[in-house]
């Protein structure tokens, strides 16, 4: 089976050179809420404020920080360079490994979801969606490396 | 679905790293079918048994849990 969404495999090195950095940044200036003045800039933006309020307003220019904007984009582009590599032996197997893990981790990061829907509020909640929308993907790739590795052991005899 | 790589395989005389390059596939490939943990794609079947020169269902056999 061919798989045409998937990178060549040497972008997956290239993916996590720039995911591990990146992600210790973006954790970094979001505790710290770090905002150098050199990346203040008036952005476009489709909604301004409250989506559903009366006095909405749409399609304007606003001031905005670019910095976790940048960083926010980084991290998921590395993150689908990790995810979405092929190994150097991809063949259908892995293939099949790979959407078996991709559909555990959606299950897998929905059910968390439901969890902290359930018990976790306010600005904490805040914090939740903030890695929700990277974790999809990260529980992919873990899930995905620790098959392929199990893999490799249980293939590593031969008689 | 059972398999008979491992006994097709002997008879050439092939290791799993020798039939994984013939059959374009890598070697846990053909481990985990040999296994029974993988059922491969028809395309792949069709190249093991062009490989061992003998009919498809030579090498593969339906069981009973096929059919649940």
């Amino acid at each position: 089976m061919k798989l045409n969404f998937l990178f060549p495999s040497k972008f997956k090195r290239i993916g996590w050179f720039t995911l591990i950095p990146s992600a210790i940044i973006g954790l970094l200036i979001l505790i710290y809420e770090y905002e150098p003045s050199f990346l203040d800039f008036n952005v476009p933006a489709i909604f301004v404020d409250e989506l559903f309020s009366v006095n909405r307003k749409t399609f304007r220019m606003v001031a905005n920080n670019i910095l976790n904007e940048i960083l926010g984009v980084l991290i998921i582009i590395s993150t689908f360079l990790v995810a979405f590599s092929k190994e150097k032996s991809e063949d259908e197997y892995i293939s099949k490994i790979r959407f078996e893990s991709l559909a555990w981790a959606v299950y897998f990061n929905y059910a968390i979801l439901i969890l902290t829907l359930l018990f976790i509020y306010d600005f904490a909640f805040l914090w939740v969606m903030v890695f929700n929308m990277f974790t999809v993907l990260l529980f992919f790739i873990v899930r995905f490396n620790w098959q392929i590795s199990k893999l490799k052991k249980s293939a590593s005899y031969e008689e | 679905m059972k398999n008979s790589i491992k006994v097709e395989r002997a008879k050439k005389n092939i290791t799993q790293a020798e039939l994984a390059k013939l059959a374009k596939v890598s070697r846990q490939t053909i481990n985990a079918m040999e296994l029974g943990k993988y059922v491969p794609s028809t395309v792949l079947a069709l190249r093991l048994a062009q490989i061992f020169e003998v009919e498809i269902s030579g090498i593969f056999t339906l069981e009973d849990s096929d059919w649940v």
